[in-house]
């Protein structure tokens, strides 16, 4: 009586895990379709676009790049200046010392020649108090704004102060220490101006691993895989979530989340929604879904754009102790947003937000790392009771492995046949044989750290944002020029 | 391999199934892999191709074309014989050399001015390119159909409007974009005509496209776009022309615009606002002060903007109501920033303000005028 109860337990859990499986493997290959679509789509469409009329147009549409700092003095000379440098005829730049310790600000009072000056802050958006408000003097600087703040413990509270002083409807957030391409703004305004019937709330683009690259003034010269195999990882990550994921779902305008490190946003609908929430651990999402929650509220018809060009590179965690605080920070604001907006779930009322994007986030995102491990202590039961029929399990967990290689694969032919990044064969060769490696080695970490994530939010533990201790990218040009020099 | 089958055959259905996919998933990876070999090597050998080919062309056209002294005399283009022999090299009868051909001709074209740029005109007739673009222009692709319009654009080379005004309204936006772009070069008696025709609303992108089409095109008849803005259903060629007459500064459209203040539409009316202020209208601030208790908050915004910009120096007293009173913050902002713009009838109005006023108002004033900030 008692095994046949844990024979039907087994079955069950078997049976659920298979549907579960097979639901994720379909999702995956209809993702790979549809980016497909969107990615010819877009560069059918691109040989006939010229940025440079927008570049001399006096009806171009005003963005403000908005960059939060917290203790980036090592970079943020050379950050400001590569946000100095970007081609876009009406912007600003509001850079926001989120009450750094180190000399951030002294650094870029100094070099931008910097005086406080006398701004009406209207807090739209409740944050922490705004000490002082600094333009340069210097016209070549007079795009640029640093707003010097008391420490609101998130990069929430310190993108929210730059909406509240924002000058113009559309927003870019970046993180300080992302580098952008020269085109960001002309590519990233394209989808809100050239859409024809919905209001485009938010575009995204493509994020990519700095490590390895070559950067001259704030500009990226050369583009290379990450040499070190972790930061390696990550950029077939970005490449499978940006090119074939957010890609794939755009073409149902069910793009769950534009990444905090590059993203514009709708203004009046962010400062509407109530701006980032300085509780959350994953603030960039959690906008997304307010702000769409907002449009639907509101019958607003709106649509997240993304682009499958890579526009932001950042420097990547090489070591596993700052990576496993990374995950651990996303995986903990993942659990927030499925709980926070839990009545979104399945909500006709949302819309493909409730009904696609919301159930796809809880079921694939969510519970993934849970039932991944689940399985795996299942699996361990069954071998030491005798009870696995290896041939077969082996069969399957080959099935997973080149089913899993080949999707990364896919993912690397979209960008590579579109964009074509890499200058050398070797380079290309490079990334492609990090997909044999990454079941093994990279994914068990991912899914560690997303228990971890879960657990702290359950638990509740208290943790701080930033503090990436990042090498910068000078390292990479001295590296350079040493290589040079010799 | 015969023992392999039967147990492929003797196994259970998941693991057929199983096999089946690793078989396609291996397949699929190896396929992707030799995809991004061979569009590699592919894009590799045309850059090659056309690196070896574009200096060839380029040498060309400078020593027979740029550089041919018989050329630049005063003698109209098309009397002028070319060497065109020279162009009739082998490799010019292969497609992808003909089409690099065109686009050098384009660049050069776009690069030069007077009987130069007809010459490289007349080359592009007499090579017979000009049937490339045609043939290009039947295609069923919407692709090939942009290009053959942007290069027959380029060229100069008239299209009938039966073949061009349809594409002005497709479906497709990249094709409707090259198509208005055409006809506004092309059309030689009323360029402007399509807007009488376009039902599909103009896109913001389709507006700067065409603003730059419209105002750096040479010897383009601008009409007056009063008719448009009286007369057209279509509330984006409404706003486009607002736009086009502040370029312009046509006066003469200045009674149409100022119907437009009636106009329902609170997002057009703004743009009238904007407008009438970027003219620098003075007559119009009377009905705007008239009108700006009963708008909402965009109109009132640019009600306060222009009365800025106007500079009469009549109404500083609204300006300092609003500036007192108002609760919204952008108010107060808007007619700070526009007191300041009327600072020569109005300083010791401001002196006072600056005085007499709250903390947070002080604030607003010392940011509107602090040179450094721009608003």
């Amino acid at each position: 009586m008692e095994n046949s109860i844990w024979e039907t337990i087994g079955r069950f859990y078997e049976s659920t895990v298979f549907i579960y499986g097979t639901i994720l493997l379909i999702t995956y290959a209809l993702l790979a379709v549809f980016s497909m679509i969107t990615v010819r789509a877009y560069a059918r469409k691109d040989k006939f676009n010229q940025e440079n009329i927008l570049l001399s147009s006096p009806l171009a549409p005003g963005i403000t790049v908005l960059a939060p700092a917290f203790n980036e003095g090592l970079t943020i000379i050379f950050n400001v200046r590569s946000l100095l440098t970007l081609n876009y005829p009406r912007y600003e730049i509001i850079i926001i010392n989120d009450g750094s310790t180190d000399n951030s600000l002294e650094q870029m009072i100094d070099e931008f020649e910097l005086v406080p000056v006398d701004f009406a802050y209207n807090a739209k958006i409740q944050t922490k108090p705004v000490r002082k408000v600094f333009k340069s003097t210097n016209p070549a600087y007079a795009k640029l704004m640093v707003i010097d703040k008391v420490n609101g413990k998130s990069k929430a509270d310190a993108v929210n102060a730059g909406i509240n002083a924002a000058l113009y409807d559309h927003f870019v957030c970046t993180d300080v220490d992302c580098i952008l391409d020269k085109n960001t703004l002309l590519e990233l305004i394209k989808p809100v101006m050239q859409e024809e019937k919905k209001r485009v709330i938010a575009t995204g683009a493509t994020l990519r691993i700095a490590n390895s690259c070559e950067f001259d003034q704030g500009v990226m010269t050369r583009m290379r895989p990450p040499r070190q195999l972790l930061p390696r990882f990550q950029e077939v990550e970005y490449i499978r979530a940006f090119v074939l994921g957010k890609m794939g779902w755009s073409l149902l305008n069910c793009v769950p989340n534009v990444s905090g490190g590059l993203g514009l946003f709708d203004k009046e609908i962010a400062i509407r929604s109530g701006g980032y929430d300085h509780s959350s651990f994953g603030e960039d999402m959690e906008l997304m879904t307010r702000m769409c929650r907002y449009a639907h509220d509101n019958k607003i018809d709106y649509a997240i754009r993304y682009i499958p060009k890579t526009l932001c590179w950042t420097e990547a965690p090489a070591s596993v102790r700052i990576f496993n605080r990374q995950r651990t920070r996303w995986a903990r604001g993942l659990a927030q947003l499925m709980y926070a907006h839990f009545g979104m779930f399945l909500n006709p009322r949302y819309g493909r937000m409730g009904l696609i994007v919301f159930p796809y986030n809880f079921f694939f995102e969510l519970l993934a790392p849970i039932v991944e491990i689940s399985g795996i202590i299942y699996y361990i039961v069954m071998a030491c009771l005798g009870l696995i029929n290896w041939p077969t399990a082996i069969l399957l967990l080959v099935f997973v492995y080149t089913y899993s290689v080949m999707i990364t694969t896919i993912a690397i032919l979209w960008d590579q046949l579109t964009f074509r990044y890499y200058k050398t064969w070797k380079e290309v060769a490079f990334l492609c044989t990090t997909p044999f490696m990454e079941f093994f080695l990279y994914h068990p970490l991912i899914v560690i750290f997303a228990l971890r994530g879960y657990y702290y939010f359950l638990t509740g533990k208290k943790s701080a944002w930033g503090n990436m201790q990042r090498r910068g990218f000078q390292t990479t040009q001295k590296a350079a020029a040493t290589v040079t020099a010799k | 391999m015969e023992y392999s089958l039967y147990d492929f055959r003797g196994a259970s259905l998941n693991i057929q199934i199983a096999i089946i996919f690793i078989f396609i998933a291996v397949s699929c990876t190896v396929i992707a892999y030799l995809s991004i070999l061979t569009g590699r090597y592919k894009a590799y050998k045309r850059e090659k191709k056309l690196a070896n080919l574009n200096p060839v062309i380029d040498n060309l056209l400078m020593e027979h074309i740029l550089l041919n002294d018989e050329l630049a005399s005063n003698v109209p283009a098309e009397q002028v014989a070319l060497p065109i022999e020279v162009f009739q090299l082998p490799v010019f009868e292969k497609k992808w050399a003909r089409q690099a051909l065109i686009d050098r001709l384009i660049e050069y074209r776009n690069n030069v001015r007077g009987s130069m740029g007809e010459q490289l005109r007349n080359l592009y007739i007499q090579l017979e390119l000009d049937k490339d673009s045609l043939r290009k222009m039947k295609s069923r692709k919407w692709d090939k159909k942009v290009q053959a319009l942007a290069e027959l654009s380029n060229m100069n080379m008239s299209i009938a409007d039966v073949t061009i005004l349809p594409l002005t309204n497709s479906r497709n936006r990249e094709l409707r974009a090259a198509a208005r772009h055409a006809y506004i070069k092309l059309s030689k008696n009323e360029p402007f005509k399509f807007f009488d025709v376009v039902t599909e609303p103009l896109l913001m992108w389709d507006q700067v496209e065409l603003f730059k089409i419209i105002s750096t095109t040479e010897h383009i008849a601008i009409p007056n776009f009063a008719q448009w803005i009286t007369y057209s259903s279509n509330k984006s060629i409404v706003s486009f022309c607002l736009k086009l007459v502040v370029h312009y500064n046509q006066v003469s459209a200045v009674p149409a615009v100022v119907r437009l203040l009636d106009t329902k539409d609170h997002y057009l009316r703004a743009d009238a606002i904007n407008c009438l202020g970027k003219l620098k209208i003075e007559d119009v601030e009377e009905k705007l002060l008239h009108m700006y208790n009963s708008q909402p908050l965009n109109c009132r915004l640019e009600i306060l903007k222009a009365i800025g910009r106007i500079n009469s120096g009549r109404n500083v007293d609204f300006l300092r109501q609003e500036f007192l009173h108002a609760t919204d913050f952008d108010v107060r902002k808007h007619a700070a920033k526009s007191l300041i713009k009327n600072e020569w009838a109005a300083k010791g109005l401001i002196q006072e303000l600056i005085d007499t006023a709250t903390a947070e108002n002080k604030l607003i004033l010392k940011h509107s005028m602090n040179p450094l900030i721009k608003f």
